[in-house]
Protein backbone atom coordinates (compact mmCIF):
# COMPACT_ATOMS: atom_id res chain seq x y z
CA UNK A 1 0.00 0.00 0.00
CA UNK A 2 1.66 3.71 -1.12
CA UNK A 3 0.95 6.76 0.40
CA UNK A 4 -0.38 9.55 -0.75
CA UNK A 5 0.95 12.82 0.97
CA UNK A 6 -0.58 16.21 1.49
CA UNK A 7 1.53 18.36 3.29
CA UNK A 8 4.42 19.42 5.77
CA UNK A 9 4.04 21.21 8.76
CA UNK A 10 5.75 21.89 11.95
CA UNK A 11 5.11 19.90 15.15
CA UNK A 12 3.36 22.56 16.89
CA UNK A 13 0.29 22.28 13.73
CA UNK A 14 -3.02 20.54 15.48
CA UNK A 15 -3.26 18.67 12.33
CA UNK A 16 -7.24 17.91 12.59
CA UNK A 17 -8.03 16.31 10.12
CA UNK A 18 -9.45 13.14 11.35
CA UNK A 19 -12.42 13.35 9.82
CA UNK A 20 -11.80 13.92 6.81
CA UNK A 21 -11.02 11.49 3.68
CA UNK A 22 -8.20 11.22 1.58
CA UNK A 23 -7.87 10.45 -2.61
CA UNK A 24 -8.92 7.65 -4.44
CA UNK A 25 -12.75 7.92 -3.41
CA UNK A 26 -12.77 4.73 -1.12
CA UNK A 27 -12.77 6.75 2.41
CA UNK A 28 -9.68 6.26 3.59
CA UNK A 29 -9.12 8.14 6.53
CA UNK A 30 -6.61 11.19 6.47
CA UNK A 31 -3.27 10.24 9.19
CA UNK A 32 -0.95 12.71 10.60
CA UNK A 33 2.98 11.32 11.24
CA UNK A 34 5.64 12.34 13.10
CA UNK A 35 8.81 12.69 11.04
CA UNK A 36 11.80 14.54 13.27
CA UNK A 37 10.55 18.02 14.34
CA UNK A 38 7.69 18.19 11.42
CA UNK A 39 4.50 16.62 10.64
CA UNK A 40 3.30 14.80 7.50
CA UNK A 41 0.13 14.08 6.47
CA UNK A 42 -0.80 11.40 4.04
CA UNK A 43 -3.57 8.85 3.77
CA UNK A 44 -3.13 4.99 2.07
CA UNK A 45 -3.56 5.12 -1.33
CA UNK A 46 -3.51 2.36 -4.20
CA UNK A 47 -0.35 1.75 -5.74
CA UNK A 48 -1.93 2.64 -9.52
CA UNK A 49 -4.23 5.22 -8.45
CA UNK A 50 -5.23 6.69 -11.22
CA UNK A 51 -6.19 10.11 -9.75
CA UNK A 52 -9.34 12.12 -10.89
CA UNK A 53 -10.95 15.67 -10.09
CA UNK A 54 -12.53 14.72 -7.08
CA UNK A 55 -9.04 13.68 -5.74
CA UNK A 56 -7.87 16.85 -6.58
CA UNK A 57 -10.92 18.05 -4.76
CA UNK A 58 -9.88 15.61 -1.15
CA UNK A 59 -6.56 17.16 -1.53
CA UNK A 60 -7.17 20.63 -1.42
CA UNK A 61 -10.00 19.96 1.32
CA UNK A 62 -6.82 18.73 3.31
CA UNK A 63 -4.93 21.58 2.89
CA UNK A 64 -8.04 24.34 3.45
CA UNK A 65 -8.05 22.29 6.85
CA UNK A 66 -4.60 22.58 7.95
CA UNK A 67 -4.49 26.18 6.63
CA UNK A 68 -7.24 27.31 9.36
CA UNK A 69 -5.00 26.32 12.21
CA UNK A 70 -1.48 27.25 10.28
CA UNK A 71 0.19 27.15 7.02
CA UNK A 72 1.55 24.00 5.96
CA UNK A 73 3.64 23.89 3.52
CA UNK A 74 1.28 22.53 0.50
CA UNK A 75 2.81 19.03 -1.52
CA UNK A 76 2.07 19.19 -5.43
CA UNK A 77 -0.72 16.87 -5.83
CA UNK A 78 0.18 13.70 -6.53
CA UNK A 79 2.71 12.58 -4.71
CA UNK A 80 3.20 9.48 -3.57
CA UNK A 81 5.73 7.07 -1.07
CA UNK A 82 6.15 3.71 -0.55
CA UNK A 83 5.04 3.83 3.16
CA UNK A 84 5.33 5.64 6.55
CA UNK A 85 8.74 4.66 7.11
CA UNK A 86 9.77 6.10 4.05
CA UNK A 87 7.78 9.66 3.88
CA UNK A 88 9.41 10.19 7.55
CA UNK A 89 12.55 9.10 6.19
CA UNK A 90 12.93 11.47 3.47
CA UNK A 91 10.88 14.60 5.47
CA UNK A 92 13.24 14.11 8.04
CA UNK A 93 16.35 14.32 5.83
CA UNK A 94 15.04 17.67 4.25
CA UNK A 95 13.97 18.66 7.47
CA UNK A 96 16.07 22.16 7.31
CA UNK A 97 14.58 22.99 3.67
CA UNK A 98 11.01 22.22 5.16
CA UNK A 99 11.66 24.52 8.25
CA UNK A 100 12.96 27.53 5.97
CA UNK A 101 10.21 27.15 3.78
CA UNK A 102 7.98 26.86 6.85
CA UNK A 103 9.16 30.19 8.02
CA UNK A 104 8.99 31.87 4.81
CA UNK A 105 4.94 31.27 4.10
CA UNK A 106 4.68 31.93 8.37
CA UNK A 107 1.18 33.34 8.71
CA UNK A 108 0.70 33.96 5.09
CA UNK A 109 -1.60 32.87 2.29
CA UNK A 110 -2.21 32.88 -1.53
CA UNK A 111 -4.18 35.03 -3.30
CA UNK A 112 -4.50 33.77 -6.73
CA UNK A 113 -5.75 36.56 -9.16
CA UNK A 114 -6.89 36.09 -12.97
CA UNK A 115 -7.94 38.70 -15.60
CA UNK A 116 -9.82 38.50 -18.61
CA UNK A 117 -11.13 41.11 -20.88
CA UNK A 118 -14.41 40.62 -22.75
CA UNK A 119 -13.30 40.16 -26.67
CA UNK A 120 -15.86 42.23 -28.45
CA UNK A 121 -15.03 45.54 -26.22
CA UNK A 122 -11.09 44.59 -27.02
CA UNK A 123 -12.11 44.22 -30.81
CA UNK A 124 -13.74 47.63 -30.67
CA UNK A 125 -10.62 49.09 -29.58
CA UNK A 126 -8.20 47.65 -31.84
CA UNK A 127 -10.45 48.40 -34.37
CA UNK A 128 -11.02 51.80 -33.00
CA UNK A 129 -7.29 52.68 -32.97
CA UNK A 130 -5.93 50.98 -36.01
CA UNK A 131 -6.60 52.48 -39.20
CA UNK A 132 -4.94 49.53 -41.06
CA UNK A 133 -7.55 46.93 -39.60
CA UNK A 134 -10.43 49.49 -40.14
CA UNK A 135 -9.49 49.18 -43.15
CA UNK A 136 -9.13 45.47 -43.72
CA UNK A 137 -12.18 44.69 -42.06
CA UNK A 138 -14.12 47.36 -44.27
CA UNK A 139 -12.90 46.04 -47.66
CA UNK A 140 -13.93 42.54 -46.16
CA UNK A 141 -17.14 43.71 -45.13
CA UNK A 142 -17.15 45.11 -48.68
CA UNK A 143 -17.27 41.69 -50.24
CA UNK A 144 -13.57 41.48 -51.26
CA UNK A 145 -12.70 38.19 -52.26
CA UNK A 146 -9.02 37.93 -51.39
CA UNK A 147 -8.36 35.39 -49.03
CA UNK A 148 -5.52 36.83 -47.46
CA UNK A 149 -7.27 39.86 -46.13
CA UNK A 150 -9.06 37.92 -43.55
CA UNK A 151 -5.66 36.41 -42.45
CA UNK A 152 -3.58 39.72 -42.72
CA UNK A 153 -7.00 41.33 -40.11
CA UNK A 154 -6.42 38.49 -38.13
CA UNK A 155 -2.83 38.16 -37.51
CA UNK A 156 -2.91 41.90 -36.62
CA UNK A 157 -5.49 41.93 -34.72
CA UNK A 158 -4.22 38.81 -32.77
CA UNK A 159 -0.98 40.79 -32.24
CA UNK A 160 -2.73 43.92 -31.17
CA UNK A 161 -4.87 41.29 -28.48
CA UNK A 162 -1.29 40.45 -27.02
CA UNK A 163 -0.01 43.69 -27.20
CA UNK A 164 -2.65 44.54 -25.09
CA UNK A 165 -3.01 41.79 -23.00
CA UNK A 166 0.17 42.56 -21.79
CA UNK A 167 0.33 45.73 -20.87
CA UNK A 168 -3.01 45.34 -19.06
CA UNK A 169 -1.51 42.39 -17.43
CA UNK A 170 1.53 44.79 -16.42
CA UNK A 171 -0.82 47.23 -14.86
CA UNK A 172 -2.63 44.54 -13.10
CA UNK A 173 0.56 43.38 -11.35
CA UNK A 174 2.19 46.93 -10.61
CA UNK A 175 -1.00 48.10 -8.77
CA UNK A 176 -1.19 44.60 -6.67
CA UNK A 177 1.86 43.68 -6.00
CA UNK A 178 3.26 46.19 -3.81
CA UNK A 179 0.32 44.90 -0.94
CA UNK A 180 2.18 41.24 -1.36
CA UNK A 181 4.83 39.95 0.67
CA UNK A 182 6.22 38.37 -2.26
CA UNK A 183 4.37 36.92 -5.86
CA UNK A 184 4.80 34.68 -8.57
CA UNK A 185 3.45 35.34 -12.41
CA UNK A 186 2.07 31.87 -13.72
CA UNK A 187 1.49 31.40 -17.41
CA UNK A 188 -2.37 32.21 -18.09
CA UNK A 189 -4.76 29.40 -19.02
CA UNK A 190 -7.29 29.71 -21.45
CA UNK A 191 -8.76 33.08 -22.19
CA UNK A 192 -7.19 35.16 -19.63
CA UNK A 193 -4.57 37.23 -20.04
CA UNK A 194 -3.25 37.83 -16.31
CA UNK A 195 -2.48 34.57 -14.00
CA UNK A 196 -0.67 36.02 -10.34
CA UNK A 197 0.05 34.63 -7.47
CA UNK A 198 0.26 37.15 -4.12
CA UNK A 199 1.56 36.26 -1.13
CA UNK A 200 -0.34 37.85 1.60
CA UNK A 201 -0.11 37.80 5.72
CA UNK A 202 -3.34 35.73 6.06
CA UNK A 203 -5.38 37.84 8.32
CA UNK A 204 -4.32 40.52 5.99
CA UNK A 205 -5.68 39.99 2.76
CA UNK A 206 -8.40 43.12 3.31
CA UNK A 207 -6.00 45.77 1.17
CA UNK A 208 -5.90 43.12 -1.62
CA UNK A 209 -9.50 42.73 -1.91
CA UNK A 210 -10.03 46.25 -1.35
CA UNK A 211 -7.57 47.32 -4.10
CA UNK A 212 -9.09 44.46 -6.47
CA UNK A 213 -12.86 45.68 -5.59
CA UNK A 214 -11.12 49.38 -6.67
CA UNK A 215 -9.99 47.64 -9.74
CA UNK A 216 -12.69 46.18 -10.19
CA UNK A 217 -14.62 49.04 -10.27
CA UNK A 218 -12.79 51.06 -12.91
CA UNK A 219 -13.03 51.62 -16.32
CA UNK A 220 -15.35 50.19 -18.65
CA UNK A 221 -12.69 48.66 -20.58
CA UNK A 222 -14.54 45.13 -20.49
CA UNK A 223 -11.55 43.67 -17.82
CA UNK A 224 -12.86 41.06 -15.50
CA UNK A 225 -10.76 39.86 -12.46
CA UNK A 226 -11.25 36.88 -9.95
CA UNK A 227 -9.35 36.26 -7.25
CA UNK A 228 -9.08 33.14 -5.09
CA UNK A 229 -7.85 32.85 -1.25
CA UNK A 230 -6.68 32.73 1.42
CA UNK A 231 -5.40 29.45 -0.10
CA UNK A 232 -2.58 27.02 1.41
CA UNK A 233 0.75 28.85 -0.74
CA UNK A 234 1.26 26.21 -3.41
CA UNK A 235 3.15 28.83 -5.69
CA UNK A 236 5.60 30.09 -2.63
CA UNK A 237 7.46 26.65 -1.36
CA UNK A 238 10.19 25.00 -3.24
CA UNK B 1 -14.63 46.38 -14.96
CA UNK B 2 -16.31 43.39 -13.05
CA UNK B 3 -15.17 41.61 -9.92
CA UNK B 4 -16.20 37.87 -9.64
CA UNK B 5 -15.48 36.37 -6.82
CA UNK B 6 -14.67 32.98 -6.27
CA UNK B 7 -18.30 31.38 -5.44
CA UNK B 8 -18.53 30.59 -1.85
CA UNK B 9 -15.22 30.09 -1.70
CA UNK B 10 -12.80 31.24 1.09
CA UNK B 11 -12.53 35.09 -0.03
CA UNK B 12 -16.28 35.10 0.90
CA UNK B 13 -16.12 32.90 4.41
CA UNK B 14 -13.31 31.93 6.14
CA UNK B 15 -14.38 29.11 7.31
CA UNK B 16 -11.72 26.82 5.41
CA UNK B 17 -14.03 24.32 4.48
CA UNK B 18 -14.39 22.76 1.01
CA UNK B 19 -13.61 24.87 -1.83
CA UNK B 20 -14.63 23.17 -4.76
CA UNK B 21 -16.87 25.88 -6.54
CA UNK B 22 -12.98 27.74 -7.53
CA UNK B 23 -11.56 24.39 -8.21
CA UNK B 24 -11.50 25.11 -11.51
CA UNK B 25 -9.65 27.81 -11.05
CA UNK B 26 -7.12 26.67 -8.52
CA UNK B 27 -6.54 23.50 -10.27
CA UNK B 28 -3.49 24.18 -12.36
CA UNK B 29 -1.71 25.30 -8.35
CA UNK B 30 -2.89 22.34 -7.33
CA UNK B 31 -1.10 20.40 -9.85
CA UNK B 32 1.69 22.24 -10.87
CA UNK B 33 2.84 24.26 -8.24
CA UNK B 34 3.43 22.96 -4.52
CA UNK B 35 6.32 20.93 -2.54
CA UNK B 36 7.73 18.62 -4.88
CA UNK B 37 9.71 15.97 -2.95
CA UNK B 38 12.09 14.19 -5.54
CA UNK B 39 12.20 11.18 -3.48
CA UNK B 40 8.27 10.77 -3.93
CA UNK B 41 6.98 9.06 -6.74
CA UNK B 42 4.36 11.15 -9.18
CA UNK B 43 1.02 9.35 -9.89
CA UNK B 44 0.32 10.38 -13.75
CA UNK B 45 -2.11 13.25 -13.67
CA UNK B 46 -2.42 13.48 -17.33
CA UNK B 47 -6.43 12.36 -17.49
CA UNK B 48 -6.97 15.64 -15.39
CA UNK B 49 -4.75 17.88 -16.92
CA UNK B 50 -5.76 17.28 -20.09
CA UNK B 51 -8.94 19.25 -18.93
CA UNK B 52 -6.49 22.41 -18.99
CA UNK B 53 -4.44 22.00 -21.61
CA UNK B 54 -7.63 21.56 -23.78
CA UNK B 55 -8.79 24.97 -22.73
CA UNK B 56 -5.42 26.39 -23.76
CA UNK B 57 -5.80 28.22 -27.32
CA UNK B 58 -3.15 28.55 -29.55
CA UNK B 59 -3.12 32.36 -30.20
CA UNK B 60 -0.91 32.57 -33.25
CA UNK B 61 -2.29 29.88 -35.44
CA UNK B 62 -4.14 30.62 -39.21
CA UNK B 63 -7.61 29.18 -37.73
CA UNK B 64 -7.18 31.94 -34.80
CA UNK B 65 -6.53 34.48 -36.97
CA UNK B 66 -9.57 33.70 -39.14
CA UNK B 67 -11.83 33.48 -36.21
CA UNK B 68 -10.62 37.00 -35.33
CA UNK B 69 -11.22 38.49 -38.59
CA UNK B 70 -14.82 36.86 -38.72
CA UNK B 71 -15.45 38.40 -35.05
CA UNK B 72 -14.27 41.62 -36.39
CA UNK B 73 -16.55 41.31 -39.16
CA UNK B 74 -18.94 40.49 -37.12
CA UNK B 75 -19.25 43.90 -35.02
CA UNK B 76 -21.32 47.15 -35.80
CA UNK B 77 -18.82 49.32 -35.96
CA UNK B 78 -20.93 52.40 -36.58
CA UNK B 79 -23.42 51.36 -33.19
CA UNK B 80 -21.23 52.15 -29.68
CA UNK B 81 -20.53 48.95 -27.74
CA UNK B 82 -24.25 49.90 -25.83
CA UNK B 83 -26.03 51.74 -28.83
CA UNK B 84 -29.43 49.74 -29.88
CA UNK B 85 -28.70 47.13 -31.82
CA UNK B 86 -29.35 46.69 -36.00
CA UNK B 87 -31.16 44.32 -37.06
CA UNK B 88 -27.49 42.67 -38.51
CA UNK B 89 -26.23 43.13 -34.77
CA UNK B 90 -28.80 41.21 -33.66
CA UNK B 91 -27.98 38.13 -35.95
CA UNK B 92 -24.68 39.22 -35.17
CA UNK B 93 -24.76 38.93 -31.32
CA UNK B 94 -27.07 35.63 -31.69
CA UNK B 95 -24.14 34.13 -34.01
CA UNK B 96 -21.54 34.89 -31.11
CA UNK B 97 -24.69 33.70 -28.35
CA UNK B 98 -25.72 30.92 -27.02
CA UNK B 99 -23.68 28.99 -24.56
CA UNK B 100 -20.56 30.36 -24.96
CA UNK B 101 -21.44 33.95 -24.11
CA UNK B 102 -20.86 36.69 -26.63
CA UNK B 103 -17.43 37.91 -25.00
CA UNK B 104 -15.69 34.83 -25.42
CA UNK B 105 -16.30 33.79 -29.29
CA UNK B 106 -13.29 34.16 -31.15
CA UNK B 107 -11.26 32.29 -28.82
CA UNK B 108 -13.77 29.50 -27.88
CA UNK B 109 -14.13 28.86 -31.66
CA UNK B 110 -10.61 28.32 -32.13
CA UNK B 111 -11.15 24.73 -31.24
CA UNK B 112 -14.15 25.00 -33.25
CA UNK B 113 -11.98 26.19 -36.31
CA UNK B 114 -9.63 23.55 -36.02
CA UNK B 115 -12.62 20.82 -36.38
CA UNK B 116 -13.92 22.66 -39.70
CA UNK B 117 -10.29 23.15 -41.00
CA UNK B 118 -9.94 19.29 -40.66
CA UNK B 119 -13.02 18.69 -42.19
CA UNK B 120 -13.25 20.20 -44.73
CA UNK B 121 -13.12 23.53 -46.86
CA UNK B 122 -14.27 26.46 -45.40
CA UNK B 123 -15.55 28.87 -47.47
CA UNK B 124 -18.31 26.50 -49.52
CA UNK B 125 -19.44 24.70 -46.60
CA UNK B 126 -19.51 27.72 -44.48
CA UNK B 127 -22.91 29.12 -45.04
CA UNK B 128 -24.76 25.41 -44.63
CA UNK B 129 -22.07 25.22 -41.16
CA UNK B 130 -23.52 28.80 -40.17
CA UNK B 131 -27.06 27.67 -40.08
CA UNK B 132 -26.40 24.36 -38.67
CA UNK B 133 -24.55 25.86 -36.02
CA UNK B 134 -26.38 28.70 -34.91
CA UNK B 135 -30.56 28.09 -35.26
CA UNK B 136 -30.32 26.98 -32.04
CA UNK B 137 -29.25 29.77 -30.06
CA UNK B 138 -31.31 31.50 -32.59
CA UNK B 139 -34.49 29.77 -31.03
CA UNK B 140 -33.31 30.17 -27.34
CA UNK B 141 -33.16 33.77 -28.04
CA UNK B 142 -37.03 33.98 -28.83
CA UNK B 143 -38.27 32.22 -26.47
CA UNK B 144 -36.63 34.70 -23.87
CA UNK B 145 -38.16 37.78 -25.36
CA UNK B 146 -35.78 39.16 -28.16
CA UNK B 147 -38.35 39.70 -30.65
CA UNK B 148 -39.33 42.66 -29.19
CA UNK B 149 -35.35 44.05 -29.57
CA UNK B 150 -35.73 42.09 -33.48
CA UNK B 151 -38.57 43.72 -34.63
CA UNK B 152 -37.68 47.26 -33.53
CA UNK B 153 -34.70 46.96 -34.96
CA UNK B 154 -36.41 45.64 -38.12
CA UNK B 155 -38.48 48.50 -38.36
CA UNK B 156 -35.79 51.13 -38.02
CA UNK B 157 -34.47 49.24 -40.66
CA UNK B 158 -37.50 49.67 -42.56
CA UNK B 159 -37.81 53.44 -42.12
CA UNK B 160 -34.23 53.68 -43.22
CA UNK B 161 -34.70 52.32 -46.75
CA UNK B 162 -37.61 53.48 -47.64
CA UNK B 163 -39.49 55.06 -45.05
CA UNK B 164 -42.20 52.21 -45.55
CA UNK B 165 -43.48 52.98 -41.90
CA UNK B 166 -43.61 50.46 -39.07
CA UNK B 167 -45.47 47.08 -39.84
CA UNK B 168 -49.22 47.45 -37.83
CA UNK B 169 -48.06 43.89 -36.35
CA UNK B 170 -45.19 42.65 -35.00
CA UNK B 171 -44.52 39.38 -37.33
CA UNK B 172 -44.23 36.25 -35.77
CA UNK B 173 -40.38 36.34 -36.53
CA UNK B 174 -40.01 33.55 -39.21
CA UNK B 175 -36.51 32.60 -38.71
CA UNK B 176 -34.74 32.98 -42.31
CA UNK B 177 -31.60 31.02 -42.12
CA UNK B 178 -28.86 33.24 -43.49
CA UNK B 179 -25.30 34.20 -42.91
CA UNK B 180 -24.82 37.15 -40.73
CA UNK B 181 -21.78 38.58 -43.27
CA UNK B 182 -24.48 39.59 -46.06
CA UNK B 183 -26.34 42.44 -46.26
CA UNK B 184 -29.90 41.72 -45.05
CA UNK B 185 -32.04 41.18 -48.37
CA UNK B 186 -35.75 41.86 -47.24
CA UNK B 187 -38.43 39.00 -48.04
CA UNK B 188 -41.48 40.56 -46.74
CA UNK B 189 -43.32 42.52 -49.78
Amino acid sequence: MAVHVYAVTLRDHPCRVEDLTGVGGDGTPVRVLAAGGLKAVVSDCAEDLRPKRRDVAAHQAVLERLMADGTPLPVRFGYTAAGDDSVREVVTAQADVHLAALARVRDCAEYNVKAWREQDLLLREILDESPRARRLNREILAGASDPRLPLELGQLVAAEVQFRHTRASGELIQALVPLARAHVVHPPVGEDFLNLSLLVPRDDGGPLLAEHARLARDGGAGVHTRVAGPLPPYSFVP
Amino acid sequence: MTMVPQGAGPVAGRSGGGNTSSLYDVLELILDRGLVIDAFVRVSVVGIELLKIDARIVVASVDTYLRFAEACNRLDLEAGPNAPATLPDVVGKTLEGGSKGKAKGALSGALEAVTQSLTGGRDEDEEEADEDEYEEPAEEDEAEGDEAEEDEAEAEAEEAEDDEGPEPEPEPAPRRRRSSRRPVQRERG
